[in-house]
């Protein structure tokens, strides 16, 4: 690789990812070398995502649930949980309302969300059921 | 500054490209799986910048620096990443300096730097 083609080497608009960040109420300006830093970060991490969501595909389509399941697996993507959530069917969202329901809990406020919202209830881990 | 809120997500289209630059040919990406990877992305920006400036905010500084992305990494758990992202900064910054001293060819290139240092 040679040293002027280094940041043609980014595929993410600098332009949008600069805008993001500035978004943080902490960073009122970023230079170019940490807004680099962090596009090329952002793009090793899809690869990376990409690639282990596509190790638990058994056909030749990768699914929202793959990608899901690796965000589940793994602690250090917890940042990712409720932006990413496990997808649980009507029928098993049901129950487990049934099942909340049965233990008493306030569990109304979740219940107009769809099935793919199971999370909002503050549970780290997607859809495991909550005591 | 953000205009509109979709400037706050990085466009689907290009992470799309990412991913199936990453995969072996011929995989198929469905509809949510991009969705899901676009969203996850732009908040794994925001999860950088925000480590990153925990660091800089913890030593009492104000500029956010390239040492402060390489250090949140590991902050974050990310240790992978550290080893390829500072071969990567040594390119960058190579390229940097190469073009400072007036070997930069490529002019749209130049103008690139320029447009980032601008505002």
């Amino acid at each position: 690789m040679s040293a002027t083609k280094s940041e043609k080497d980014l595929h993410l608009p600098l332009s949008r990812v600069k805008t993001i960040m500035k978004s943080s109420p902490d960073v009122d300006a970023v230079g170019p070398e940490p807004l680099y830093l962090v596009t090329k970060v952002t793009e090793m991490f899809v690869t990376d995502l990409a690639k282990r969501a596509h190790k638990n595909t058994k056909g030749n389509m990768l699914e929202y649930k793959h990608i899901a399941e690796v965000v589940q697996e793994d602690d250090t993507l917890d940042f990712l949980r409720e932006i990413v959530p496990r997808k649980i069917t009507v029928r098993e969202y049901k129950e487990l309302m049934a099942r909340k329901a049965a233990r008493g809990d306030r569990s109304d406020e979740s219940s107009e969300e769809s099935s793919e919202a199971e999370s909002s209830d503050g549970s780290s881990s997607g859809v495991e059921i909550i005591e | 500054m953000a205009e509109k809120l979709e400037d706050l997500n990085l466009p689907m289209s290009v992470v799309t490209r990412i991913v199936k630059e990453s995969l072996p040919e011929g995989v198929a990406i469905s509809k949510e799986a991009r969705t899901g990877l676009a969203k996850a992305a732009s908040v794994f920006v925001l999860y950088v910048t925000s480590a990153a400036t925990n660091i800089v905010k913890n030593n009492k500084r104000k500029t956010l620096t390239g040492q402060d992305v390489l250090e949140a990494m590991k902050d974050i758990e990310f240790d992978r990443f550290v080893g390829p992202l500072t071969e990567a900064l040594e390119n960058y910054k190579q390229a940097v300096s190469a073009r400072k001293s007036g070997a930069g060819k490529k002019k749209e290139d130049v103008e690139e730097i320029e447009t980032i240092e601008e505002d």
